[in-house]
């Protein structure tokens, strides 16, 4: 099923832009799309993720993304303060995950994360790093 | 990956060298053209401004010493969450001691040198 996003965005191109508001709006639709495939497409093929607890990137990531989206996760993030310095952006959030454990029961992940955005020569800008930090861990409710 | 790893940390230690000298000129080198310093939480510095802020916080001799907490390296892009500690005098020539956690990423250039883009000293609380 083809996802309703509510920004300008093109799944074939992505382009995260420099405007965090926007980064923030288009990271949690696809994150909440629950493709993992699709999401790993906001990323260089070096960029580094830390969303499983250890830094991935390339094919372990992408194996790692298409696992924890399949369960349908819902990601809600507000920034908290983004610097742009010419190709480089560097972007905070206070972020919460609501998921499902594997038993059925309802799980929490909550905390901040730093981003680290990087505009191609192609003016596109992806995700270069994520580093969430989470000051409350899959704690069932 | 880990040649990377060691200019980086080459590129601190020269960094924490150059900012102990009190060479304001020469620390510059260390950052982006573009570079973003946010030396007072809340108010990001760029440009005229943020060269104003570090000699006018270098004329007071401060000392820094650094431990690397964490680093993500990609081929280009840098983040590193460092602990930092300096020891500086306050307006009066009273000591102070100033310390955080800081944020900081780094870009490789093209003439391949490691520079700050965004240096956050304050960006993560404990």
């Amino acid at each position: 099923m083809a996802f309703d996003y509510t920004v300008d965005f093109d799944p074939e191109n992505p382009d995260l832009t420099s405007d965090a508001e926007v980064a923030n709006e288009i990271f949690l639709q696809v994150f909440n799309s629950g493709d993992g495939e699709l999401f790993n497409r906001l990323y260089l093929d070096d960029s580094i993720s830390n969303f499983s607890g250890e830094p991935l990137s390339g094919a372990a990531r992408l194996a790692f993304f298409k696992e924890f989206l399949s369960s349908k996760p819902t990601l809600k993030a507000k920034i908290t303060f983004s610097y742009v310095a010419g190709d480089v952006a560097l972007m905070g959030v206070d972020y919460s995950i609501q998921g499902t454990a594997p038993d059925g029961s309802p799980t929490l992940l909550q905390g901040v994360c730093t981003d680290v955005l990087r505009r191609q020569k192609d003016g596109r800008w992806l995700m270069a790093i994520d580093r969430p930090v989470a000051a409350k861990g899959l704690v069932a409710e | 990956m880990s040649q990377i790893t060691d200019d980086l940390e080459k590129r601190t230690e020269l960094y924490v060298e150059t900012f102990n000298s009190g060479d304001a000129e020469a620390l510059e080198d260390f950052y982006t053209p573009e570079a973003i310093a946010v030396w007072e939480p809340g108010k990001p510095l760029t440009g005229q401004a943020r060269r104003d802020y570090t000699r006018e916080f270098l004329s007071r001799g401060p000392r820094i010493s650094t431990e690397l907490r964490q680093s993500f390296v990609t081929g280009d892009t840098a983040l590193l969450i460092v602990d930092w500690v300096i020891d500086t005098v306050d307006e009066t020539g009273a000591p102070e001691r100033m310390q955080g956690i800081g944020v900081d990423v780094l870009r490789l250039c093209e003439d391949n040198v490691w520079r700050y883009a965004v240096d956050e000293p304050y960006g993560q609380e404990d």
